[in-house]
């Protein structure tokens, strides 16, 4: 009887540890994310400290989820054009997506510290127009954290947001420059 | 005379007009950001129901407390503090979750709001009054529940 209990116990024990999930996974709650505009007019720019990301260090799987009405700019009425129909139109959609791979994965080391060149492929989804990315950041590794910077150039009417006459026309760059910047922890 | 008089007038006229047309024009252009915390309260209410309100039908809900000029709705959240963290602009970070909830409401604080924070505890139950930026979700991408975000956060209770 003890035997049979004790064969139980261990076979419950085994299956546990079996089914535990190996997660490489860290998430990212602190985060910045920056717009820039830059015309001969004005240079415009835009904060949001408010997206979520995952990074998975075994399979390389990079994702960012942008809550749109997070940007905050220096002039009210800018806001709120940006998050208007006419632009960003951020009720209907309120998230905008990166969901991208690591593809040089097997030249970073996540066990040891230090900073990596890191090159990434995907998708980049803004008003449910999705585009493909492919571009460079740094990983660095310090004390078992991640942190994530990257800086690209995103073209507004990829996404369909171009204006054709008027001050919008004028001000905004046709081509913005995005800055990332995302600090990670161990889930 | 009169004619002068009535030119007069005319110019008068014209000049007040454009002074309160260009004043118009600045106001909008120098228009203040809404002041969050003295802006009127639309709805108050848990976190779990507002969680769970998103969780149900997350269009309705958008369409319930987003804004399309990004004036959304000014919320008052009451719930238990599960952390008190700061984001890369030295905001505190406040995340109201109950601990059997399958996402909270993360709410961030201000330059002005945070010094209340710093004095909050965790397992407090608070109301936190903010603007609400974006609901609650599963994100299958991401593999996480998303939290409900309300920024310009203050603690009220």
């Amino acid at each position: 009887m003890k035997k049979i209990s004790l064969s139980i116990l261990s076979f419950l024990v085994i299956a546990v540890v079996a089914m535990a999930p190996i997660s490489d996974k860290y998430v990212s709650t602190k985060t910045h994310i920056k717009f820039f505009s830059t015309t001969p007019v004005e240079n415009i720019e835009a904060n949001n400290y408010a997206a979520v990301s995952t990074l998975d260090t075994g399979t390389g799987d990079v994702v960012f989820s942008v809550p749109m009405q997070g940007f905050e700019f220096e002039k009210a009425l800018m806001q709120e054009h940006y998050n208007g129909k006419d632009f960003l139109n951020t009720k209907k959609f309120p998230k905008a997506k990166l969901t991208a791979k690591i593809t040089n994965l097997s030249e970073i080391d996540f066990s040891k510290d230090g900073s990596y060149a890191a090159t990434v492929s995907g998708e980049m989804t803004i008003k449910e127009v999705s585009k493909a990315i492919n571009e460079k950041g740094t990983i660095t590794v310090s004390g078992g954290n991640i942190t994530v910077n990257t800086k690209f150039d995103l073209t507004l009417s990829d996404y369909g947001i171009e204006f054709k006459k008027g001050k919008p026309a004028s001000n905004i760059a046709k081509t913005i420059e995005v800055t990332v910047v995302a600090e990670y922890n161990k889930q | 005379m009169t004619l002068k008089k009535r030119t007069k007038i005319i110019l008068l006229i014209g000049i007040i007009g454009a002074i309160a047309a260009s004043g118009a024009v600045l106001y909008m252009f120098f228009m203040p950001h809404r002041d969050i915390q003295s802006t009127k309260t639309d709805y108050k209410l848990s976190a779990d129901a507002l969680v769970n309100e998103y969780l149900q039908n997350a269009d309705a809900a958008n369409d319930k407390y987003l804004d399309e000029g990004g004036k959304s709705k000014v919320i008052e959240v009451t719930g238990v503090i599960q952390s008190i963290t700061e984001d890369f602009n030295r905001q505190k970070v406040i995340l109201l979750k109950s601990a059997d909830a399958l996402a909270g409401v993360r709410s961030t604080f201000t330059e002005e709001t945070n010094a209340s924070a710093l004095k909050a505890q965790i397992g407090e139950t608070v109301t936190i009054k903010g603007v609400i930026r974006a609901g609650a979700a599963y994100d299958e991408d991401l593999g996480l529940y998303e939290n409900v975000i309300l920024e310009k956060a203050d603690i009220i209770k």
